[in-house]
């Protein structure tokens, strides 16, 4: 019933299981529920996703991810473990919800324009601040991240804009107020990956060198404007070019990530033997440089190639679209999930300035990891159902 | 779609680079700001040996963590110490990688070997290197004074005071003219050209004349008719100066074969000393004859040369860690290296014969009678200040040498009476190490 690939990846995904309870038996802090219903639930989907007649090949890839996260997380508290497992079941619902999503053909751009920018306006509203950022909505004790869910409708809008010419007024009306709303919030990060993913779109659709200039000049001003209205874009600017300068400030974490990286070498220090309390924010922020030091560079290029290999799976997908509209908005999806993957390593590996944002599929943050999986469902889904064409 | 897909291929690839650099490249590790660096100190370690299976450095437990032990104080300039506040030397330096992941290392050393040279010298500035001539083991090497790597809390400030500049290895970065010590390698070569044979009878008057300066036996003392080999025996100034200056820049070239003027390939850091390129006139060449002039040369190369005449003339590299076992990888063994034939036998032969002479009969010889029959060669290495460096460099048992030693006392006095005494100690402790 399961094709060889597919089988083989699943095969990887039991190993990675039996390793785990290995390890934490050994440990003798394994919480046994966890593993076990993450499992079961990633075998359902996987199996729907199949029976359903969609390509499934994006489940054993994130299911390597999302279980790389829950061990290292398990490693650092179980406290954090245990919510994060409800996290990755919300997560399953959220895939579902996108495959559902994903293969109907809405067609409703000022909808989505309507609730990504809405979505924002009620958080900068009623939302609640945490680590800078005021990004947070409650309700009624449920909290979460809605500019997780806001980019990917404005995806969607992005998608209507480049496939069916749509006015630049109201392009520029929409981004503006998106942007203007983030930068009111103070959240750079989410605000950086969408101007990039416009980029990104707007270059794919025609590429000129007229217009990549035009978007560096408009990052470069970007910055400069960041530079002199927010203190903490100047800390993250300073700590990514001057780090040695500060060690015991704003230096700090971006220093500490380096050190586990580097102790890690080759092969790692192992499971557990890291020394990453250290860090500051390590299980938001800084799980990539927990995997380098305890799995060391095979570990981190491994993972990696994982994130590769879902890249590729899901291009290949939608290389085979009819409709083009539907092509920029998987590639935009595509996009989001990759340029954060980008960003987050790229920030701790002092290729670019720290954003703050969590390792896509792999970090702890409820939210974001239920929009990851969402995005994962809707590429799938529009790829549609096999034998559709 | 493809486009899209390679753009993302490379930044990936820009990731991967990143990610070699800064896991397998940069060079952060001991940054005070790592708190990692501190703790490797704290950690249970691999054990350095000698020779014979004694442990000379080990980690003890210390409460939760661990404190490295050595076994004698002047292993300090060899094994070398750890230490959290002033970082690693020696071996442990060398071998860390090795040593952190629980392997241990067994070296060539002898500590009873080490101990009797540390109690020869007695605290006098200087250093003594000893070693296997047929192998090129290295058996003990001391350089006086030392740091004591189990009192470095205690003592580093004392330490940093001291003007006898204990952290200074003399033994492969003291600078020192060899005086008559070179002598052996001037009849080496001699021979080996056949300038000279050993009952060739030369007329010492006590001093050589050239154009207007002169060079002088030690004492003035004139030896009259005298062989080569008493003139080796004897420390003959005067027939020395005169090989020196007939050998021409087959001089230099001899000293260049024994390894003066570069650095011994060894497993410590050490220093090549100065040769000079040429000599500029018979008086430079007289000099270099006697060991003065321009010519530096360290303890270490001096006992690779001895080494090298009591091994039948050829030199073989000097080394210390003989073995690094366990952890996952594989054991690695050292096998000796012979660098080069610097003589050929027949010379050799020749000239252990004379220096035999220069121990019984000549100044390198002691009050009391040695229990074993050595060759050796003083050597007093004239200072324009204080007094003069004493050298002894010698091997034993003369027929089938088994230990080659060079000892330096700086100020010393004659090499006779300074150095002696301590290279025939050294030999008899060696000689009675069972393998």
């Amino acid at each position: 019933m399961i094709r060889a690939p597919y089988r083989t990846w699943l095969e990887y995904t039991g190993w990675l299981i039996c390793l785990v309870l290995w390890l934490f038996w050994l440990q003798g802090q394994i919480c046994w529920w966890q593993p076990l219903v993450l499992w079961v639930m990633i075998m359902a989907l996987f199996l729907l996703t199949r029976v359903l007649g969609y390509d499934a090949g994006a489940l054993p890839l994130a299911a390597v991810l999302v279980f790389a996260g829950w061990i290292f997380l398990t490693r650092l508290s179980p406290v954090w473990a245990e919510s994060h497992t409800w996290g990755i079941l919300i997560g399953g619902l959220a895939y579902l919800l996108g495959l559902w999503a994903g293969s109907r053909r809405f067609c409703r751009p000022l909808l989505w324009a309507a609730l990504a920018v809405g979505l924002l306006l009620i958080t900068a509203l009623a939302g609640e601040s945490a680590g800078g950022a005021k990004a947070w909505l409650n309700l009624g004790g449920f909290r979460f991240q809605p500019v997780e869910a806001a980019r990917i409708f404005l995806v969607f809008y992005l998608a209507h804009y480049f496939a069916d010419g749509r006015s630049k007024w109201e392009l520029a009306a929409v981004l503006g107020s998106f942007f203007l709303i983030l930068a009111w919030q103070r959240d750079l990060g989410p605000a950086l990956l969408v101007f990039l993913v416009f980029c990104w779109l707007s270059l794919h659709c025609q590429f000129s060198w007229f217009k990549l200039f035009g978007f560096l000049a408009a990052a470069a001003g970007g910055f400069a404007l960041a530079w002199l209205q927010f203190p903490h874009f100047q800390n993250r600017a300073v700590a990514w070019l001057r780090p040695w300068e500060y060690l015991d400030s704003i230096g700090y974490q971006v220093l500490q990530g380096l050190f586990a990286l580097r102790s890690g070498g080759l092969a790692g220090r192992g499971l557990g033997a890291g020394s990453v309390q250290v860090i500051p924010n390590v299980h938001t922020d800084y799980l990539f440089a927990v995997i380098g030091e305890e799995f060391g560079f095979l570990g981190t290029f491994a993972l990696l190639m994982v994130y590769l290999s879902l890249a590729f799976w899901s291009l290949r997908l939608l290389h085979s679209l009819p409709e083009r509209r539907l092509q920029l908005t998987g590639l935009g999806l595509t996009l989001l999930l990759h340029l954060q993957v980008f960003l987050v390593a790229g920030g701790i590996l002092r290729l670019v300035p720290f954003s703050g944002m969590t390792l896509p599929l792999v970090s702890y943050g409820s939210t974001s990891l239920a929009a990851q999986l969402a995005m994962l469902g809707i590429v799938t889904g529009l790829g549609g159902r096999r034998g559709e064409g | 779609m493809r486009r899209s897909f390679l753009a993302i291929a490379v930044l990936y690839g820009l990731l991967f680079a990143a990610l070699f650099y800064w896991q397998l490249c940069a060079e952060i590790e001991s940054h005070p700001a790592n708190p990692r660096y501190y703790q490797m100190f704290k950690e249970k370690r691999g054990a350095i040996y000698d020779r014979s299976g004694l442990a000379l450095a080990e980690s003890v437990p210390e409460g939760e963590t661990f404190a490295r032990v050595y076994s004698a104080p002047s292993l300090s300039h060899v094994v070398g110490y750890f230490h959290q506040r002033y970082g690693m030397t020696g071996l442990e330096r060398l071998l860390h990688e090795d040593l952190s992941q629980g392997r241990s290392v067994i070296t060539t050393l002898d500590l009873q070997v080490q101990k009797a040279a540390e109690e020869a010298i007695n605290g006098r500035e200087g250093a003594v290197v000893v070693m296997r001539p047929a192998t090129g083991e290295v058996l003990a090497l001391v350089s006086s004074p030392w740091v004591d790597g189990n009192e470095l809390d205690d003592n580093w400030p004392d330490y940093l005071d001291d003007q006898r500049s204990p952290f200074l290895n003399r033994a492969t970065h003291g600078l020192y003219p060899p005086g008559s010590t070179v002598k052996p390698i001037i009849y080496g070569a001699a021979l080996a050209g056949e300038l000279t044979g050993s009952g060739q009878i030369w007329e010492d008057g006590g001093s050589l004349t050239l154009k207007n300066r002169t060079i002088s036996n030690f004492g003035g003392k004139a030896h009259g008719k005298i062989t080569t080999d008493q003139a080796l025996a004897l420390s003959s100034n005067v027939v020395f100066a005169r090989l020196a200056m007939e050998l021409g820049e087959g001089l230099l070239e001899a000293f260049r074969a024994f390894g003066l003027g570069s650095q011994v390939k060894f497993d410590l850091a050490n220093l090549g000393g100065h040769l000079p390129g040429k000599a500029a006139s018979d008086y430079d060449l007289a000099q270099l004859g006697i060991g003065q002039g321009e010519l530096l040369v360290t303890p270490l190369q001096m006992a690779a040369a001895v080494s090298a005449i009591a091994n039948g003339g050829t030199m073989m590299r000097p080394y210390l860690v003989q073995e690094v076992r366990g952890g996952l990888k594989l054991r690695q063994i050292t096998r000796p290296e012979r660098i080069a034939d610097v003589l050929p036998s027949f010379s050799a032969q020749a000239l252990s014969k004379a220096m035999a002479l220069a121990a019984s009969e000549g100044t390198a010889r002691t009050d009391s009678p040695a229990s074993f029959s050595y060759g050796g060669k003083t050597g007093t290495a004239q200072m324009g200040q204080g007094l003069d460096h004493a050298w002894f460099i010698g091997f034993a048992p003369v027929e089938d040498p088994q230990i080659a030693v060079a000892v330096l006392i700086e100020h010393g006095g004659s090499g006779s009476q300074a150095a002696v005494p301590i290279g025939v100690r050294v030999m008899e402790a060696a000689l009675t190490i069972d393998e």
